[in-house]
């Protein structure tokens, strides 16, 4: 084997379930299935009840919005019920109250990596012990993508088991009615509303040449 | 405005019968010959070898004839004809139809766009015209004739695509009564998506000149993906579009007729407008794919099965070629067989 041919994966079943290559399936057996995923719509639940990504283009520089992201106060501006935002006591970890949960503490910890610029957000409601609501968020630089300038930002979210069913109820509010999972079939069309936030926030600020994160977000 | 209604509809399917297996024999591979077999219609039909289209086309308008007298059909105002592939390519069917019915109407046309959405946009353009003139009745008439002709051809037949088409005819009589109101009807041209589908010859030359290359229809297989994508989208757009207009939901659409080029376009286009597979009938596995003759060979088959009882929402929606126009159109049905 030179080094230009596709691997073989000798180690895997050739009929693997699952695997679909060139080697044993080739174009024209392909096609037909490819063919067969293509649709007019598709199912809400098929597209956004496992996972659930949305995404937007920002004319802003990705460094900029890179940057506003990665502070977890941000949040406080583009979010649509995250408000309040105080240092939790942890380094790190924040302390704010989620709108849609009546009086519910929501606690974030926000890891950001400038090199790959994303964006994660680690948060969950009611203690900050066990961090299992995760917010993936991508910033690309548009003009590799779209070859215009600004940003791309993907955004992810996982359908965690947790979202199903509250595994810390004792750290609950008494009287609170809703979960967050309550929610989980509005976040597609929640999340975009409030990708069209951080769209409206950007665009707005870069702009106007005002700075991108405030001031007193770095403070 | 005058309201306008379709009271009758007819097909006609020629005898010739024609199985999978016609075109599994000439397969270029096994693979292909057992591709065939199973993704193909079971069965196309085929205008005979001394058939013409304008025979095809006197064929279904004479149970119209028969069933609402040879005066409605003797006095028609407008005659407007789509043929697939015309015999005479400067000439449509038109004119050679007015003479063996024996009617002079006032307007003869012979559309030659619209594709496979044809026989909407000739319901549309009867419509405007008796909207806005003295002419009170129409005669459309849809012929699709090429599948026994261009996809028979030795080099042709043996192409994976050769075993889709079907020959079918369709015609239906509009008047200005209250009978069977047509209620809407949405057209679109997309000239960007014109020119997308070639006929090819290969060695190339026009396909009138003398040469040995047998003309078929060219896609590439990228080509195909993007086609797909467009019918895809196309079919329900307009037939939603429709519904806006007349004010209705989708699930309140009794009948759908769509186009047919294959099984995946209509499980697309239903499941886009949420109706069950009952309320999408198709004569896919019977008659292939029937171009612009699909819409009235469909609505006629199931009229004349009872299927369609007076009263129902009928929506036909359709694209044409490779995605350069769309149309679909509501009808209060009122065309139904008496006892019906």
């Amino acid at each position: 084997m030179t080094a230009h041919e596709i691997a073989p994966l000798p180690d895997l079943p050739a009929d693997l379930p699952g695997l679909v290559r060139i080697e044993t399936s080739d174009r024209h057996a392909t096609t037909p299935i490819i063919m067969d995923m293509l649709r007019s719509v598709y199912p809400h639940d098929q597209v956004f009840g496992k996972y659930c990504t949305v995404q937007e283009y920002i004319d802003c520089p990705p460094d900029e919005v890179f940057r506003y992201l990665s502070h977890t106060r941000s949040l406080e501006e583009w979010t649509y019920s995250l408000r309040g935002f105080t240092p939790a006591g942890e380094p790190g970890l924040w302390l704010a109250y989620d709108r849609l949960g009546d009086t519910t503490e929501i606690y974030t910890r926000t890891v950001a990596h400038p090199a790959a610029m994303t964006v994660d957000y680690h948060c969950a409601w009611d203690q900050g012990t066990h961090l299992w609501m995760v917010y993936l968020m991508r910033v690309v630089d548009a003009r590799t993508v779209l070859d215009v300038d600004g940003s791309v930002v993907l955004w992810t979210n996982c359908r965690h088991p947790f979202y199903d069913e509250n595994p810390y109820p004792e750290t609950a509010p008494a009287d609170r009615v809703p979960w967050v999972g309550d929610f989980w079939e509005m976040f597609a069309a929640g999340h975009q509303l409030e990708m069209s936030n951080l769209k409206a926030i950007c665009e707005y600020r870069w702009a106007n040449d005002l700075p991108v994160t405030p001031t007193w977000m770095s403070e | 405005m005058d309201t306008v209604s379709l009271i009758d509809i007819a097909g006609y399917l020629p005898e010739n019968r024609v199985g999978a297996d016609y075109f599994a024999q000439f397969a270029a591979s096994d693979r292909l010959a057992e591709n065939i077999m199973f993704r193909a219609p079971k069965f196309r039909h085929h205008i005979a070898s001394d058939e013409n289209a304008v025979d095809m086309a006197e064929r279904a308008v004479a149970p119209l004839i028969e069933r609402n007298g040879s005066e409605l059909v003797s006095n028609v105002d407008i005659l407007i004809t789509h043929t697939q592939l015309p015999d005479v390519p400067v000439l449509g069917t038109g004119g050679e139809l007015a003479r063996r019915l024996g009617i002079t109407p006032d307007w003869v046309v012979d559309l030659h766009n619209g594709g496979c959405a044809s026989f909407v946009y000739m319901i549309k353009l009867a419509r405007q015209i008796m909207q806005t003139g003295d002419a009170s009745t129409a005669l459309i008439v849809s012929v699709q004739n090429s599948a026994g002709q261009i996809f028979t051809q030795s080099d042709v037949r043996v192409l994976a695509q050769s075993a889709v088409p079907g020959d079918g005819a369709g015609a239906c009589l509009l008047v200005k009564s209250q009978a069977g109101p047509v209620l809407g009807l949405e057209c679109r041209t997309y000239p960007e998506f014109a020119g997308d589908m070639t006929a090819a010859v290969d060695p190339p030359r026009k396909y009138w000149e003398a040469g040995t290359g047998q003309l078929h229809i060219g896609f590439t297989e990228t080509k195909i993906a993007k086609v797909f994508a467009r019918g895809n989208r196309l079919v329900p757009e307009v037939a939603l579009a429709v519904c806006k207009q007349i004010g209705i939901t989708p699930d309140e659409i009794d009948t759908l007729v769509t186009n047919q080029p294959n099984r995946l376009f209509l499980r697309n286009w239903r499941d886009a407008l949420e109706l069950p597979a009952e309320r999408h009938p198709d004569t896919f596995d019977e008659c292939g794919n029937l171009f612009g003759a699909a819409i009235p060979v469909t609505l006629d088959l199931e009229n004349q099965a009872g299927r369609i009882p007076n009263g129902s929402l009928v929506m036909m929606s359709a694209f044409a070629h490779a995605g350069d126009f769309a149309g679909a159109g509501a009808i209060r049905w009122g065309a139904a067989p008496v006892g019906v």
